[in-house]
């Protein structure tokens, strides 16, 4: 028996361990070990996904033990919520690694870093032990600290020790809660499955853990107003790595909202559900009406994710408040889902607009201008992904906001005033599309050269996904629903 | 007799090394010295090793022979070890290079003495013997700086030595017996034992470099050589902290001990790394940071009073702060005591540099490093002690500590300002730092080898 999960979360290391033995490796060489040990994890992801899921429990389970003084063992596996988030977080690595294939600034330090931030994000994914979710949330960081200082622009070094203090300041409560929840579980134990089928903790000190994860995971999806670090982050990153903390590392945030704080602290959750509510509300709107004011079409698309991971909280709090099941399964349905249309989308927006710049120099959206004329496949491929992003039916996002919405509109109709955002979004795609897009080009901007065929190697896997996600969701949410739909989830 | 001895082998090794190292610095033969330091050191910590299953007393209960004293011969030995390879990276070739070794080995046999005493009397013999040493170590180089920092540290030992003894008279008046575990119940006699409880934090608390009592460090590490400024900060310290948690164990909590302790602790953490925000000097950074560090090993000491994990917590952070600081220190001595000294290093020696990062992020506190899993321990000692307060404290610290180590890595990571040539590294400073290294990085995963 082939011990397949594990093998995809340390594939990464283990490339990365290779690239450290060979100091002397060329940025080709480099390049060869980040695609070839991504491609394989990659692999891995879908042989996983082939064998599917299994309602109320976990697949693919693997243990070893590790401290077992504290209960703390080696514990990974899979159910209907990381599944989709693995393949997500295996195929956006596997094409930033194409995308920066032709990078030759210190590429062996670059992609020693990536592929520790792979095995960092598919570990904190498939996580069962506590204590290991929180090695591999931590580690993360410390890989995209040194990605933003090293290989980000301007303002990098700032920007860099803003993001780590603030979300390590933001995930050491998580810490506190695990303690908590070790100390009251008995045996002691950091299995997160004990702690999922019968809650170690109730009552206030049950209150007082959600508050503390709460605050983690908000800082990480990010909510508003604890959204500060992302956009300074984005703009500042290399283009790969704003896709990687958009596509996946945000969905550490939602994830854990899902996995800790609401099937650990079920009855706290359903308590403060009003809450959490209206801070998903709030996120969603100011998201997107702060998006509407950027000028620099990268900070832009970095405050639509605060918008739509917004619609993501208004999900799982919605699942915390129903009463109904079914509706409780609908809810987090549209809220899995669109964990991964965000990061197909988001992460193809981030990728173009790195495009954009690496041909026009300029996030700025005012200086670039009838775009579509030099540059048409990156200009139409961009007007997909804003259409995606803005909900428009047949993409990615409407299935999973659509099922939001319905759930939001039978537990907690006020909420819907959400909806709203979705006008905004609409008008400030519109707006961007028409400043960068539309009119007469600039005559700087007539030699522009067009998508070559690695930009299209990147960009044409997420168009498929974005459009058979939109058309036929059912072979996601097939999986995801194994999951939501079994009982005591 | 003969079965109390047969528990005391490793420090017997070590007392007839000392003395052997001491008769080959009389010979001027530092390199022999030295090999004299490692193969004794090696051997007594090899002797200790089948004492891990022991848990027990000798000489009437005066010295205690159980896991906190036995895995503190198999930390502090090996740190010892490591810190005479520093001096011997940093001294080689000056004049009487041998003595820093042999005042070591000394030093260290009075840091087993401390972290296993069973006794008040021990206690006070502990922090005498290492202050002695300590004293001259840091009196070494013989210049002004190096005497002046060794003049503080002797005066502020001197009285905080008086102190203590004076402080913990009263235990004796109190318990009737200089015994530590004649101390359960002397909260019959409040008064007696908040004096004696003052008398051994000003002391041990002196020892350990905890706020209030922490004044001497910066100043005695910075002239002090590296080597010794890495040995004080992880043999000495230690010890103090075990000798503590000997002490408190037995001292009833409704002494209000642990409020103390936890108020110290808050604030030590908290003004060590404030005070090593500002710091441009590696040497006193870290000074200053051990002094928070010091902070974070009373969390688990608050958990001596009746909590789990308590014993667990310090070995663990113990070990894995032994390694990560004398890591720190062997690259400050590679690199250069000042910031811009280590600026570029990045570039000019980018494995040393990763190393070093990995030493600050570990002391940071960062997993899958050993720091990590110390601290956890410690945090979930403290919870389980009702101390909810003095980990969100350590909790807000550790973002400050993000903040004091980060400034490290980003200079190290600067742009070099010219092509300048890479630092030269010895065999043996090679050797402690890429030991260190391993020890941080894989250690964390291994764990469960110390909590068995």
């Amino acid at each position: 028996m082939i011990p397949i999960l594990s093998l995809s979360v340390f594939l990464p290391l283990i490339g990365a361990l290779i690239l450290l033995a060979m100091p002397r490796a060329s940025a080709t060489q480099a390049h060869a070990v980040g695609i070839a040990a991504s491609a394989a994890t990659l692999i891995l992801a879908l042989v996983m996904w082939s064998r599917g899921v299994v309602a109320g429990e976990f697949v693919q389970v693997e243990e070893i033990a590790w401290i077992e003084a504290i209960g703390a063992a080696y514990r990974v596996g899979v159910d209907g919520l990381s599944l989709p988030l693995i393949g997500l977080t295996a195929l956006l690595f596997l094409l930033s690694f194409i995308h920066q294939a032709r990078s030759q600034d210190r590429a062996r330090s670059f992609v020693i870093l990536m592929l520790m931030l792979e095995t960092a994000s598919i570990g904190t994914f498939a996580a069962l032990d506590a204590l290991l979710f929180y090695v591999f949330f931590e580690v993360s960081l410390v890989s995209m600290y040194f990605m933003i200082a090293g290989w980000g622009e301007e303002g990098r070094q700032r920007a860099a020790l803003m993001f780590f203090l603030y979300t390590l300041l933001g995930s050491l409560p998580l810490l506190l809660a695990i303690l908590g929840m070790f100390l009251a579980s008995d045996p002691w134990s950091f299995d997160m499955r004990i702690w999922i089928d019968d809650a170690p903790l109730g009552g206030a000190a049950a209150m007082a853990a959600l508050v503390a994860m709460l605050f983690t995971f908000a800082v990480k999806i990010p909510v508003f107003p604890v959204h500060t670090w992302l956009p300074a982050a984005h703009v500042q990153a290399p283009t790969v790595g704003s896709v990687i903390l958009a596509g996946v590392m945000l969905k550490f945030g939602t994830y854990g909202l899902v996995r800790f704080a609401l099937q650990m602290l079920p009855d706290a959750f359903a308590a403060a559900g009003n809450v959490v509510l209206i801070f998903g509300v709030a996120s969603a709107l100011y998201g997107a009406l702060v998006a509407l004011a950027q000028s620099d079409l990268k900070r832009l698309i970095a405050y639509t994710s605060v918008n739509h991971m917004g619609y993501v909280v208004i999900g799982v709090a919605v699942a915390a408040l129903a009463t109904d099941p079914a509706m409780r399964a609908v809810a987090l349905d549209g809220a899995i889902l669109q964990m991964v249309s965000h990061g197909l989308v988001t992460g193809a927006l981030f990728f173009l607009v790195g495009m954009l710049k690496e041909r026009t120099h300029t996030r700025e959206m005012a200086r670039m201008g009838g775009l579509l004329k030099p540059v048409p496949v990156l200009g139409w491929s961009f007007v997909l992904f804003a259409f995606a992003s803005l909900g428009l039916p047949g993409l990615a996002h409407f299935p999973a906001e659509f099922q939001i919405f319905l759930a939001t509109l039978n537990v907690a109709p006020v909420a819907v005033i959400s909806i709203l955002a979705i006008v905004v979004t609409a008008g400030l795609y519109l707006r961007a599309i028409g400043l960068v897009f539309l009119g007469e080009p600039d005559a700087r901007w007539q030699a522009l050269p067009d998508l070559d065929r690695r930009d299209l190697v990147v960009l044409v896997p997420l168009v498929l996904l974005t459009l058979a996600i939109g058309i036929a969701p059912g072979w996601v949410l097939s999986v995801i629903h194994v999951t939501t739909s079994a009982a005591g989830f | 007799m003969s079965r109390d001895l047969s528990f005391l082998l490793p420090e017997l090794v070590l007392m007839v090394t000392a003395a052997l190292m001491l008769a080959g610095e009389m010979i001027r033969r530092p390199r022999l010295v030295l090999g004299i330091g490692l193969v004794g050191l090696a051997l007594a910590t090899g002797l200790a090793w089948p004492l891990l299953k022991a848990d027990t007393t000798v000489f009437g209960g005066t010295y205690r022979i159980g896991p906190l004293a036995v895995w503190s011969k198999l930390i502090l030995l090996p740190a010892t070890a490591l810190s005479l390879l520093l001096a011997r990276a940093e001294l080689a070739g000056k004049f009487r290079e041998g003595s820093v070794y042999s005042l070591m080995v000394l030093v260290s046999i009075g840091a087993l003495m401390l972290a296993g005493s069973g006794d008040v009397m021990l206690l006070v013999l502990g922090v005498v013997l290492t202050g002695l040493g300590s004293f001259a170590l840091v009196a070494w180089p013989a210049d002004d700086p190096a005497t002046e920092a060794a003049m503080k540290f002797l005066v502020f030992g001197s009285v905080a030595g008086a102190v203590m003894v004076y402080g913990l008279t009263f235990w004796f008046a109190g318990a009737g017996s200089t015994l530590l575990s004649a101390l359960t119940g002397i909260d019959r006699a409040p008064v007696l034992a908040a004096a004696g409880l003052v008398g051994l934090l000003v002391g041990l608390g002196y020892k350990a470099a905890l706020v209030p009592f922490h004044f001497w460090a910066p100043d005695a590490y910075e002239g002090a050589p590296v080597s010794v400024a890495a040995f004080l900060s992880v043999v000495t310290k230690v010890a103090a902290i075990f000798a503590l948690a000997q002490a408190l164990s037995a001292l009833p909590v409704q002494t209000g001990w642990q409020w103390a302790v936890a108020v110290i602790a808050a604030i030590s953490m908290t003004y060590g790394y404030l005070a090593a925000l500002v710091q441009s000097n590696l040497v006193r950074l870290l000074a200053w940071s051990s002094v928070a560090q010091s902070g974070y090993f009373l969390l688990g000491l608050v958990a001596v009073g009746g909590g789990a994990l308590a014993r667990e917590s310090l070995i663990v952070f113990a070990a894995a702060y032994a390694a990560m600081n004398i890591g720190a220190f062997a690259i400050v001595l590679i690199g250069g005591r000042d910031m811009e000294a280590i600026g570029g290093l990045g570039r000019r020696a980018p494995a040393r540099a990763a190393a070093m990062s990995v030493f600050l992020l570990s002391l940071t506190g960062i997993p899958p490093l050993f720091g990590f899993f110390g601290k956890a321990l410690l945090f979930g000692a403290a919870l389980d002690a009702g101390f909810l307060w003095l980990v969100v404290v350590a909790i807000l610290n550790s973002v400050l500590a993000l903040g004091v180590y980060l400034r490290i890595v980003v200079a190290l990571y600067a742009p070099a300002e010219a092509a300048q040539p890479a630092p030269q590294a010895g065999a043996a400073v090679s050797t402690v730092w890429i030991v260190t290294l391993v020890i941080t990085l894989v250690m964390g995963v291994l764990t469960r080898l110390l909590t068995g």
